[in-house]
């Protein structure tokens, strides 16, 4: 025998070890519950863990949303029906957040509105461009894509902290400027170019996800129908319409609401960059919630539950319309 | 309707060539089949011709103008792809009216159009159908539509058939044949399969490794194989072949010797063909001549007889071990182990020489 198939023996025992331990405990369980109820057995750890760390909040969120004081523990905290909602919906005028007692929630209310579907819109338009190109026959195909992949493996706050570097008053791309004879621009500090630089971040550091996405997408629509196209006299914009369109439906649905609720969750890397600011101009929806419950002193739990319900069901009605819209196209 | 000339067309991928030189012309109405097993080149000078495959060199011409600059949109041919390659997300309609609106063809006419081919091919009650919705054999009979619609020139089909079971292929073999006598184009049609180019073709175009091995009517090719290649390659079941040399008798005939064999007289050979060594015989399964008496040829042992009713398939070993099959008509009486004895009949061998070019009988 060769050394590596006695190498390849030995591996084999071993791993076959605690198979071979846990078999009769696995053979008393099936007496002991019966064979039908097995699935459950192996399903208990993955289901404890959804029901610990996504259920249970979900439930406590509610509990937190209608119940009052600053107390952290639930039953310290006394019932107050529905207050913390009416305290985010008391408003003068809805269009004019200053007449709100709560007016930051409608300015990060407002703020995420615009915010989402620029950004999406923008994103997927980016990843969808890219992905087109990588999915041609291009010299160096495989670099460009890990170039493309690669925001999406650092971490939130590495990202805004680079992008600080390079946008702050004396960063990088002021001296760039300064070099070439251009103004500097304050990029951080106004409303606009502020706004312009989160969108232009978030974009950046997520679209190679969903670049792959699409890529793997287009790869799956077969060379043939694309030759019976150029044989049908179809331009490449009609077959970008009528082929590649459609066929990618399916995919470009899940890409959209995945970035959606990505989008509307967006958070970190904006915190560490503007701090939502100048002034509230980036703050989004989830830092507002942050805020209240957290960084701001009383620590308002029942607010920041509140408002993070309503952001929860605003997704969720989003997401249902959306897959009803397209169920037509993309089960047939 | 169209002549079609491909004049020492080439292909290559990066440093390997795929079609060393090609010459062919196809004439207007033609139905003509490239036949070859695979990886032979035949869908690559189909798609060259189709205007998907670039020529590395030479020239295409359709009605002698040369096209290998044209888009193949605008060479006026059609194209019905193995896997079919209907547009999914759209209905059979859509599938046939596809191409016709690109080019903007009025609405009334691509209507006309669209229903005429669906009423040629019986499809009229699937056009609102979306192709997963149709079986193999519909889904074929789309793809051949959307090419009807086109009007095209010439027709292109490759392996159109491979993807169905056997008896719809038999089915769809008739249906294009009938097509084709309908309509009259040109049609080139690429298959392996050599019972398709037997029973389809006006001409036969046997390709190996990119080169042209021959070109002409089926029986032709079955009956003058230019070399052991074609002889082999058409015709099924395959033609036997036996190597061994050429001697002279005393009677001064010209028999064949192999090792082990007795010679065996061959008795319309051309006598000038002389002694020669290094020879192949090669006889059809169904070109024996069958008798159970010695002497009256070489002698072989029965290993599995084939019983398909009207005809029979003797699997048969000639001393030194080299398999023979026999066709004999009707139902055959031999048995595994029985010991027939046979001979080619009449004039119905083939020789080939060292190179495998066929000599002259």
């Amino acid at each position: 025998m060769s050394a590596r198939s006695q190498f390849a023996a030995a591996t084999g025992t071993i791993a076959a070890l605690p198979a071979r331990l846990i078999e009769p405990l696995m053979y008393g369980l099936q007496r002991l519950v019966g064979i039908k109820r097995m699935p459950w057995v192996f399903l208990i750890p993955n289901l404890t863990a959804v029901v610990l760390f996504a259920l249970l909040p979900v439930f406590i969120n509610i509990f937190y949303s209608v119940s009052g004081s600053d107390r952290l523990f639930p039953w310290d905290r006394p019932l107050i029906g529905g207050a913390n909602y009416a305290t985010l919906f008391d408003c003068g005028n809805y269009l004019d957040p200053s007449t709100c007692s709560r007016d930051l929630f409608w300015r990060a209310l407002g703020n995420t509105t615009v915010f989402v579907p620029i950004q999406v819109t923008v994103m997927i338009g980016v990843a969808l461009i890219t992905a087109l190109c990588l999915n041609r026959e291009i010299r160096g195909r495989g670099f460009f894509r890990g170039i493309f992949f690669f925001p999406v493996m650092l971490s939130p706050v590495v990202v805004a902290l680079m992008w600080q570097w390079i946008l702050q008053r004396n960063g990088a791309l002021n001296g760039l400027m300064g070099a070439v004879g251009l103004t500097p621009v304050n990029w951080l500090v106004f409303p606009n170019t502020a706004f312009f630089w989160s969108v232009f971040i978030t974009v950046w550091a997520h679209m190679g996800f969903y670049t792959i996405i699409l890529l793997a997408g287009l790869q799956a629509i077969p060379r043939d129908v694309y030759e019976a196209a150029r044989m049908d006299s179809a331009s490449p914009w009609r077959s970008f319409t009528k082929i590649t369109l459609p066929l990618l439906k399916p995919v470009l649905l899940v890409v959209f609401i995945l970035a959606v609720i990505r989008s509307v969750q967006t958070f970190d890397e904006l915190y560490v960059l503007t701090g939502g600011g100048p002034g509230s101009a980036t703050m989004l929806m989830v830092q507002y919630i942050y805020e209240v419950g957290f960084a701001s002193q009383p620590r308002n739990f029942g607010l920041a539950a509140a408002a993070s319900l309503l952001l929860g069901l605003a997704l969720l009605i989003f997401t249902a319309i959306q897959m009803r819209i397209s169920r037509g196209g993309a089960n047939d | 309707m169209a002549n079609l000339t491909l004049e020492n067309i080439k292909k290559s991928f990066g440093v390997v060539e795929v079609i060393p030189g090609v010459d062919l012309e196809i004439n207007d109405g033609e139905f003509v089949v490239f036949v070859g097993p695979s990886g032979c080149g035949k869908s690559t000078l189909l798609r060259m011709i189709a205007g998907l495959e670039d020529v590395s060199d030479g020239d295409i011409r359709i009605d002698s103008a040369s096209v290998v600059n044209t888009p193949a949109a605008d060479r006026g041919v059609a194209m019905v792809f193995q896997s079919y390659a209907l547009y999914p997300h759209m209905t059979v309609r859509e599938n046939l009216s596809f191409g016709l609106e690109n080019i903007r063809m009025a609405k009334p006419e691509i209507a006309r159009r669209v229903s005429d081919a669906a009423q040629l091919l019986q499809i009229e009650q699937l056009l609102e159908r979306r192709p997963k919705q149709l079986s193999g054999g519909q889904r074929q009979r789309v793809a051949i539509g959307r090419a009807i619609t086109r009007d095209p020139k010439i027709f292109l089909f490759d392996e159109p058939l491979s993807n169905l079971d056997a008896e719809l292929r038999v089915l769809m073999r008739i249906e294009i044949t009938k097509l084709h006598e309908r309509l009259g184009n040109t049609m080139i049609y690429v298959t392996h399969d050599q019972i398709e180019a037997m029973t389809m073709a006006d001409k036969i175009v046997v390709l190996r490794k990119g080169v042209i091995e021959q070109v002409g009517a089926p029986l032709d090719l079955y009956n003058n194989p230019r070399n052991i290649f074609v002889a082999g390659f058409i015709g099924s079941p395959r033609m036997n072949f036996i190597e061994g040399s050429l001697v002279r008798t005393d009677a001064g005939h010209v028999a064949f010797e192999a090792e082990g064999l007795q010679p065996l007289p061959l008795p319309d050979a051309d006598p000038s063909l002389g002694a020669r060594e290094r020879v192949t015989l090669g006889v059809r399964p169904e070109d024996f001549v069958i008798s159970r008496e010695a002497g009256a040829g070489w002698p072989v042992a029965v290993g599995v007889a084939e019983q398909y009713g009207a005809s029979s398939y003797l699997h048969c070993t000639l001393k030194g071990e080299i398999p023979v099959l026999i066709h004999e008509a009707g139902q055959s009486l031999a048995k595994r182990g029985d010991v027939l004895h046979i001979a080619p009949r009449g004039k119905q061998y083939h020789l080939f020489d060292a190179d495998g070019l066929a000599i002259g009988r």
